[in-house]
C-alpha cells in the first residue's frame, strides 16, 4: 500500500472525524508529524521519519495555498518557493500536496523542489509520482529519486529504464548512471545493444575500466556509431583510468569500422594536450592517422 | 428455379414420349410396395464391404501426369495395386470390381489387380454412378435426356437402359437394388437386374437431392436432413420418417449431409468431400432417426469433431498439418484418409485413434472411396487429449479456418480446469491469432466465472509493459474483464489478494490505457472486498486534476462509480474532497455528485 496514499487519507479521515467540511486541508493544520501520530506511528514508520528534521525559516502560509490553487503558474512558483526553504514546515507542504494530487504543470517543479533538501520521508511520494502518465512528470520524479540511496528509490529508477517513452529511458538510465547503481547496468545494456543513445551516454558516465571492458566487448552486438560514441565517451573523461585501461578502450574503437569510431578517437585528441605521451593518445593518434582521420 | 423449369419439360415429356419408369405419374410412397422392395434387398446382417473378400479397403485417387490409381488393403496394411489412370470421377467400388471415368468413357478394372475390365463409351454427360457386387449404374445425360443404365461388372453388358426427360441425379445401389433421385422430389428404386422400377418414394414436405448408401442402409435428403429408408419413407413426410436433421454449427458452414446428386462436379473428389456430417443409425419404428451411439461427427477439412445428438461438442480431432480429404462412417470407427496419404480410424465416440498408417508414395492424395464398412482395427483407442486437440484448432494458423477456430475455443471455455484457461490466454497472446477470435475468446473468458481460473488470470496480469524484455501488456484488458466477471463468485481469499497487488501494479503503470483502465477498476471492484478503494482513491487524487486521465469522461466514470460502490466515510470525503477542489477536470465533480447525490 502506498505510503502517499495512507497520507492522503488520513488527511481526509481527519477532517471527517473533526466533522469539518470537506475542503482541501490545510497542510500547516496537518503536518506530516501529525499524520504519523495519528495513524499510529505507521504513516512515519513506513516513511522512514526518524531523521533530525531542519526546522528553518517560516513558511508563508500564502505559498502553501498558492500550491494547491488553480493559478498554475504561482502554484509552480510556490512549490520553487518552498523548495528553497529546507524547513520541515516547507517540505512537509509540498508532500501533502503531491499527496492530494497536483496537475502535471505543477507536480513536476514540485517534485524538483521536494528533492533539492531530500529526507528518506520523500521516497514513497517519489515512486509513485515517477510511474505518473505523464512523462515530464515521471522523468522529474525519476531524476528526483536520484538524490535518494533507499532501495525503493534506485528499484524504481531501475524499472523506467523499461519504460515505454525513450526519453524516460534515457533520463532513468542517466540517474542510475549518476546514482551509481550497479544493478541498472544490464538492462542499460539491453538497450545499448538495441543502438540508444540514452543508455550509451549513461554507461560512459558510470564506466569504470571493467565496464569500459564489458562494453568494448560487445563489437559486433551493439550499432558500431553506438558503440563508438559510448567508448569515446568513457575516454574523453578526465576520470577514466589508468592509461592502460584508456589503452583497451583507444584499441576497442579502433576495431570498429564505422567512421564514427575515427570522430571518438579525434574527440579524444583533441580533448587532451598535444604534447600527452600516453601510450593511448599515441595509439589513438596512430589509429586516426591510419584511417585518414587526421 | 432451374429444377422447377425441368420439371415443366418433363410434364410436357411424359404426356407426349413412350412410357418411361421415369414418370410423373406412377405410384409412390406405397407402403406394402416399399416393404416389399426393401425385403427384396440383399444386404449383409451387419455393415461389411461389398467386395467378395469382404476386406475392408480404399482405393485412392493421387495427383499426378497421368493421376495415380490406388488399392489399399486397410486390414493387411498394404498396397494391393498401383496404375496410373486418367481418372476424372470418383471411384465406385462392386463386387470383384471398381468402375471410374477416364476421358469419355467408364472404365472397369479388376479389382484384385487394378486392370482394366471392360469399357463403355459414355455417350454423354456423366452425371454419376454406384455398383453394387454385381453390376454398375451409370446415369448419363445427352441433351435434355438422362439416362440410367445397368451393367454387368464382369463384362460390362449393358443389361438394360431406362430414358427420362427429367433430372436423373447420381445414383446409389447395394444388394441388388439401384436408388435414384428424379426431379429433387422423388427416389426411385429400381431393381438392379432388369431396371424395372420396384417403388418410388416422394417427398412431401423436403426435396431429395442427396443420397448416402452403405451396405447396409440407404438415406435420402437434402442439405435439410437425412431419411433413413425404412418401411416408414412410405409416409413421405419427415415426422413420420426415420428422419434426422443434425445441429451443424454455424462456423462449420460449408458442412452437408453429403454430396448434392444433381451436381455433376460433386462426383468427382471436390472439397464437398472435406466437409460432411457423418453418421450411422441404428433401425427404429417410430420417432426421429436414431443415430448410433447418439452422435454424430462433422469431418471439416483437417478436423474431425464428434458431437452428441444435442450438437454439444464432444470430442474434437486435429490431423496433424494436412487435410483429411475423405472420410466414411463405416458404422464402427470413422475412418479418414489424408493429403499425404495418411490413413487413420477414430473411435467413434472419443475420438481417439485407433490405428494409423500410411498407403505410401509422395504424390499427393486427391480424393478416396473407403469400402470398409463394419471395419474396426483392433486394439484401444489411444485416449484422446481433448485440450490438446482444441488447442491445435484454435492456434491454427491456416486462416481458411478461422470460424472453426471459434468453435474450438467454445469447447475449450466448457471445459474445467486450469488448463483451459491457460490455452485461451495463450491464444490472447499470440500475434497471428485472429481479431475476432480474440473477442471471442474474451467473451467466453467472462461468461466462464469460473474462480479456480483467478490464479491463471493473475499470472498473465504479471506481464508488464517493459522495454528492456520487450513486452507488452496486450491481454491486459481482456484479463481484467474475466477477473471483473468473477464477481460475486466464491474467490479464494488467498487469490483475490494476488490478483488485487497485480492489478494495482497496472493501475499505477503510466503504460495502461484508459479502456484498459476501466477494465482493471472493475476487476479490482470485482475481487477487492473493500481493499481496492485506498489504491483507487490515491489514483483519483494523482489525476483528478489531470488533463488525459482527469479529463476522460469513461475513467471519471469508472473511477468514481468503483469507489461509490458502498461508500464508507473516507470514501465520501475523498469524493467530495475531488467534488470540491477547483482544480478538478470538467464533468468529475457532476459524477461524484451523481453517485453520491446526498451525505
Amino acid at each position: 500500500m502506498f505510503n502517499v496514499r495512507l497520507f492522503a487519507l488520513f488527511l481526509l479521515t481527519a477532517a471527517v472525524a473533526t466533522a469539518q467540511p470537506v475542503k482541501a486541508p490545510a497542510p500547516q493544520k496537518a503536518p506530516a508529524e501529525k499524520a504519523a501520530k495519528g495513524a499510529g506511528g505507521m504513516i512515519g514508520k513506513s516513511v522512514g521519519v526518524g531523521s533530525t528534521r531542519v526546522k528553518g525559516p517560516p513558511v508563508n502560509p500564502a505559498d502553501i495555498s498558492a500550491l494547491s490553487g488553480a493559478d498554475l503558474e504561482l502554484a509552480a512558483k510556490s512549490a520553487e518557493t518552498l523548495g528553497a526553504n529546507p524547513g520541515a514546515a516547507a517540505k512537509d507542504a509540498l508532500l501533502e500536496a503531491l499527496a492530494l494530487g497536483l496537475p502535471p504543470e505543477v507536480a513536476a517543479p514540485a517534485i524538483r523542489a521536494l528533492a533539492l533538501h531530500p529526507e528518506s520521508l520523500d521516497v514513497p511520494t517519489l515512486v509513485h509520482y515517477a510511474n505518473h502518465l505523464n512523462p515530464s512528470v515521471r522523468d522529474a520524479a525519476i531524476t528526483a529519486l536520484g538524490a535518494y540511496t533507499q532501495k525503493e528509490a534506485q528499484d524504481k529508477i531501475i524499472e523506467r529504464i523499461g519504460d515505454s517513452v525513450q526519453i524516460v529511458r534515457a533520463t532513468a538510465s542517466m540517474t542510475a548512471a549518476k546514482a551509481k547503481i550497479k544493478a541498472a547496468i544490464e538492462p542499460m545494456m539491453v538497450l545499448l545493444a538495441r543502438g540508444e543513445e540514452g543508455p550509451a551516454h549513461a554507461l560512459a558516465a558510470m564506466a569504470d575500466p571493467d565496464l569500459a571492458r564489458k562494453i568494448a566487448e560487445q563489437l559486433g552486438k551493439v550499432p558500431d556509431a553506438t558503440l563508438a560514441m559510448c567508448l569515446g565517451e568513457i575516454l574523453v573523461r578526465a576520470d577514466f583510468g589508468p592509461d592502460t585501461a584508456r589503452v583497451e578502450v583507444v584499441r576497442a574503437i579502433g576495431k570498429i569500422q564505422d567512421p564514427s569510431a575515427v570522430h571518438a578517437l579525434v574527440d579524444y585528441l583533441n580533448a587532451t594536450p598535444k604534447t600527452d605521451k600516453s601510450t593511448a593518445h599515441t595509439e589513438a593518434q596512430g589509429i586516426v592517422t591510419a584511417r585518414g582521420g587526421q | 428455379m432451374k429444377r422447377a423449369l425441368l420439371l415443366a419439360l418433363a410434364v410436357t415429356a411424359a404426356a407426349c414420349g413412350p412410357k418411361s419408369v421415369f414418370r410423373l405419374s406412377a405410384d409412390e410412397n406405397n407402403a406394402y410396395a416399399l416393404k416389399e422392395t426393401l425385403a427384396k434387398r440383399q444386404l449383409p446382417g451387419n455393415p461389411a464391404p461389398v467386395n467378395l473378400q469382404g476386406s475392408p479397403r480404399v482405393f485412392v485417387l493421387a495427383a499426378g501426369s497421368p493421376k495415380t490409381l490406388i488399392a489399399y488393403d486397410l486390414a493387411a496394411q498394404s498396397v494391393m495395386w498401383k496404375v496410373d489412370a486418367d481418372v476424372q470421377s470418383r471411384i465406385f467400388v462392386g463386387g470383384d470390381f471398381i468402375i471410374e471415368v477416364e476421358g469419355k468413357q467408364v472404365v472397369a478394372r479388376d479389382q484384385a489387380r487394378g486392370t482394366p475390365r471392360w469399357k463403355v463409351d459414355l455417350g454423354g454427360e456423366f452425371i454419376g454412378a454406384a455398383a453394387d457386387r454385381e453390376r454398375a449404374y451409370v446415369v448419363v445425360k445427352d441433351g435434355s435426356e438422362y439416362t440410367l443404365s445397368g451393367y454387368d461388372g464382369g463384362n460390362g453388358k449393358r443389361l438394360w437402359h431406362d430414358s427420362a426427360a427429367g433430372q436423373l441425379g447420381a445414383p446409389g445401389a447395394h444388394g441388388g437394388v439401384v436408388y435414384v433421385p428424379f426431379l429433387s422430389q422423388w427416389l426411385s428404386i429400381l431393381d438392379g437386374k432388369t431396371g424395372a422400377q420396384l417403388t418410388r418414394v416422394r417427398g412431401l414436405d423436403d426435396q431429395i437431392s442427396t443420397l448416402r448408401v452403405t451396405s447396409t442402409v440407404a438415406y435420402y435428403g437434402s442439405k435439410r436432413g437425412m431419411f433413413r429408408l425404412d418401411e416408414r419413407s412410405a409416409s413421405g413426410k419427415r415426422d413420420q420418417s426415420s428422419y434426422a436433421t443434425v445441429e451443424i454449427p454455424s462456423q462449420l458452414e460449408r458442412t452437408t449431409y453429403n454430396r448434392d446428386a444433381y451436381d455433376p462436379i460433386q462426383q468427382g473428389y471436390t472439397a464437398a468431400d472435406r466437409a460432411r456430417v457423418l453418421w450411422a443409425s441404428e433401425p427404429t419404428t417410430e420417432g426421429p432417426m436414431k443415430l448410433t451411439g447418439d452422435g454424430y461427427a462433422i469431418h471439416y477439412f483437417r478436423y474431425v469433431l464428434g458431437f452428441d445428438s444435442k450438437g454439444e461438442m464432444r470430442w474434437a480431432y486435429s490431423n496433424p498439418r494436412v487435410e483429411l480429404v475423405a472420410s466414411e462412417d463405416t458404422d464402427t470407427v470413422i475412418a479418414a484418409i489424408a493429403q499425404n496419404g495418411e490413413v487413420v480410424a477414430l473411435d467413434r465416440s472419443t475420438g481417439g485413434v485407433l490405428t494409423r498408417m500410411s498407403i505410401g508414395g509422395a504424390a499427393q492424395v486427391l480424393g478416396a472411396t473407403f469400402d470398409a464398412d463394419g471395419w474396426r482395427p483392433s486394439g484401444q483407442p489411444e485416449k484422446l487429449d481433448q485440450t490438446a486437440a482444441l488447442v491445435a484448432i484454435a492456434r491454427d494458423h491456416d486462416a481458411r479456418f478461422e470460424r472453426v477456430k471459434e468453435l474450438a475455443v467454445v469447447a475449450l471455455a466448457r471445459q474445467q480446469g486450469t488448463d483451459s484457461t491457460k490455452e485461451l490466454l495463450a491464444i490472447l497472446s499470440d500475434d497471428r491469432a485472429p481479431v475476432r477470435l480474440k473477442d471471442t475468446v474474451v467473451q467466453l473468458l467472462v461468461q466462464r466465472r469460473d474462480p479456480a481460473s483467478l490464479p491463471i488470470l493473475v499470472e498473465q496480469l504479471a506481464v508488464h509493459d517493459d522495454a528492456i524484455a520487450q513486452t507488452q501488456t496486450e491481454t491486459l484488458g481482456a484479463v481484467a474483464k474475466a477477473i471483473a466477471g468473477l464477481a460475486e463468485t466464491s474467490v479464494n481469499s488467498v487469490d483475490a489478494r494476488h490478483a488485487l497487488a497485480a492489478l494495482e501494479y497496472h493501475l499505477e503503470a503510466p503504460s495502461t490505457g484508459i479502456a484498459d483502465l476501466v477494465l482493471v477498476m472493475d476487476a479490482m471492484t470485482a475481487v477487492g472486498g473493500g481493499e481496492q478503494k485506498a489504491p483507487l482513491e490515491s489514483h483519483l487524487l494523482l489525476y483528478h486534476a489531470d488533463d488525459d486521465r482527469g479529463g476522460d469522461p469513461a475513467w471519471q466514470k469508472a473511477i468514481v462509480s468503483a469507489i461509490a460502490t458502498h461508500p464508507t466515510p473516507v470514501d465520501r470525503a475523498v469524493l467530495r474532497y475531488v467534488q470540491a477542489d477547483p482544480r478538478s477536470k470538467g464533468g468529475l465533480a457532476q459524477q461524484i455528485q451523481q453517485a453520491l447525490p446526498a451525505d
